[in-house]
């Protein structure tokens, strides 16, 4: 449409299309920025070029969160870095901690006693259903399904609750140290636990019922962000965002630790890929792990929370502490571990997928150099991928079935 | 599970999906139970063991100087008082970050939490708690204003119940 005068007309396309930044060869690209404020789960940023409405790159620029964890762990003690990795999952402390104990564990030459496994075990699940449910909340939101949200950060609330009764701390457990667990199991604890279980089932149905079959959301979510499973290896991908695509991966499973191997679970796989799946594949494994938290609690062997080495070394006042009150004091040469020179290794599966520690010791007190790679980093390559082709509408409902967690992923 | 959802629907599932998921949304809007409590009107009482502020006591303290040393925020220092030859930790509320590492080394049990967290301050400084200042029996500020404690109980129809205590 060309325009009579000298001047064209405000209203014609070719005016919007300039703005909207066309070059020279007719293709018009629109470059559009969505963060770095918070955009919906952290700090990050994503660099999207749009065709129309068609998504033909986005880029996800991260590292707005970046607080050089890795190089901090050097500077402190073993036992000292605990609190600092929790922060970069605050919602999942107690994976991510484990991961890291187990490579202190192994440099050291320790294995925590049966009951601690189980014990680690029991709020590893409880961490890893808040830590779904999170998510799940932050997928509805990005949905414009508010309801969706406000339910499951309330029903995340019990399962924080539970993890307050057993930990002390609602996030920030610290739970997991070398040698074994802080607290034993309080004695209602079961009680509680059966309950919030009983719960979640009734309520996973009402999510059932507003979300996950609601017409609106099935519209937004199947045959969107689709990754098969080829892909999804080559990328290398974890977590549920893997076993959606198909690939039937998971590091409780491959590495054997924990109470894991005396456990009976299943590990929820679908074919589809796409976001639904991923959806599926999460609210399976909320299942899943409330079956496992009811067979820890009927299988938990007695027997001490921490390792005989180090428990030794406390005076019998403070033993007499420990047993009567179930809550751990913990020995002066606690401060200082020592490991022999070595590496190790250690990765244990996170709600978001597996993560990987290496520590290098050099004898000293400080771990010589850590080295974390953590789910969400490599799984926030899923954003140039999923959305390529799809319609800037889409862009949502792939970030947030996602699961990606900015601060976990930048540390 | 929910198998069905890659099944192609048609108008009638769809609306049977409607009114299901408006009834569950309308079930919930009209029930009366709620898991929110009205702070600072109520106070979840947190029990014991809760990591809560810390609390020192002088007479037990053996100034070993193993608390400074395991925390991990630097928030514990050991203070030298006044004529006095021993040192004594005081914590930094600012840095502190409730991990309980201190409590837990402390062999004399002088150092302890309490279930009181809902502090404020109105001065960065007023957060520094030097030995003098440590001492002290934490009180609850809701609670000084009147607030009601209630106790957290589970529940299955609600999730969590607060009940008056």
């Amino acid at each position: 449409m060309t325009s009579q005068g000298s001047s064209e007309p405000r209203a014609s396309p070719y005016f919007w299309y300039r703005l909207m930044g066309r070059d020279e060869e007719g293709y018009d690209v629109y470059e559009l920025f969505i963060g770095p404020q918070h955009p919906a789960s952290g700090h990050m940023r994503i660099i999207v070029r749009l065709d129309g409405d068609i998504i033909v790159d986005a880029e996800p620029d991260i590292g707005y969160v970046h607080r050089t964890m890795e190089k901090l762990a050097e500077g402190r003690e073993y036992i000292k870095n605990i609190p600092l990795f929790e922060r970069a999952t605050i919602i999942d402390a107690a994976n991510i901690t484990w991961g890291y104990v187990r490579a202190v564990e192994q440099l050291l030459g320790l294995e925590a006693p049966p009951r601690a496994e189980y014990l680690r075990t029991l709020l590893a699940e409880i961490n890893r259903i808040a830590s779904h449910l999170y998510g799940f909340g932050i997928a509805g939101i990005m949905l414009n399904h508010s309801t969706m949200f406000m339910w499951a950060f309330g029903d995340r609330e019990v399962w924080v609750q539970l993890a307050e009764d057993l930990t002390g701390a609602r996030l920030t457990h610290s739970y997991i140290i070398p040698g074994g667990v802080r607290r034993n199991l309080p004695q209602d604890f079961r009680e509680k636990a059966l309950k919030a279980i009983r719960y979640m089932e009734k309520r996973l149905q009402d999510y059932e019922r507003i979300f996950v079959k609601n017409p609106v959301i099935i519209a937004r979510y199947v045959d969107v962000g689709v990754i098969k499973a080829d892909e999804a290896k080559r990328l290398g991908i974890v977590g549920p965002n893997l076993r959606a695509a198909g690939v039937r991966y998971d590091a409780r499973i491959a590495e054997k630790y924990g109470a894991y191997p005396e456990l009976e679970f299943e590990i929820p796989v679908r074919e589809e890929g796409d976001a639904m799946a991923r959806l599926l594949v999460r609210i399976e494994e909320i299942r899943q792990s409330m079956s496992i938290i009811k067979q820890i609690l009927d299988k938990i062997p007695d027997g001490p929370i921490f390792h005989e080495k180090y428990y030794r070394m406390l005076p019998p006042k403070l033993k007499e502490f420990v047993e009567s009150t179930g809550r751990l004091k913990l020995p002066g040469a606690f401060i200082r571990l020592k490991p022999e020179p070595g590496e190790a290794v250690a990765r244990v599966e996170m709600g978001h997928g597996e993560v990987f520690y290496h520590i290098v010791s050099d004898g000293s007190i400080k771990p010589y150099r850590v080295r974390v790679i953590t789910p969400a980093f490599r799984n926030v390559v899923l954003y140039r991928y999923l959305t390529r082709g799809a319609r800037f509408m889409d862009l949502p409902a792939i970030y947030g079935s996602i699961d990606y967690f900015p601060p976990e992923g930048d540390r | 599970m929910a198998e069905d959802v890659y099944k192609p629907g048609n108008l009638l599932t769809s609306l049977k999906r409607h009114a299901a998921a408006i009834a569950t949304g309308l079930r919930y809007l009209l029930s009366t139970k709620r898991m929110t409590v009205r702070y600072p009107e109520f106070l979840i009482d947190l029990g014991e063991g809760y990591r809560g502020m810390i609390r020192w006591r002088r007479e037990r303290c053996i100034s070993c100087g193993l608390c400074a040393q395991i925390c991990p925020a630097a928030a514990m220092k050991m203070y030298k008082l006044p004529g006095e030859k021993k040192m004594f930790p005081g914590i930094n509320y600012q840095r502190c970050i409730f991990c309980g590492f201190c409590v837990d080394v402390c062999p004399a049990f002088a150092l302890e939490h309490t279930p009181v967290h809902d502090l404020s301050y109105e001065e960065l400084d007023e957060m520094i708690y030097i030995p003098e200042r440590f001492d002290t029996e934490w009180v609850s500020p809701a609670l000084k204003e009147g607030a009601r404690p209630v106790k957290v109980v589970f529940d299955e129809e609600v999730g969590l119940r607060h009940e008056p205590k």
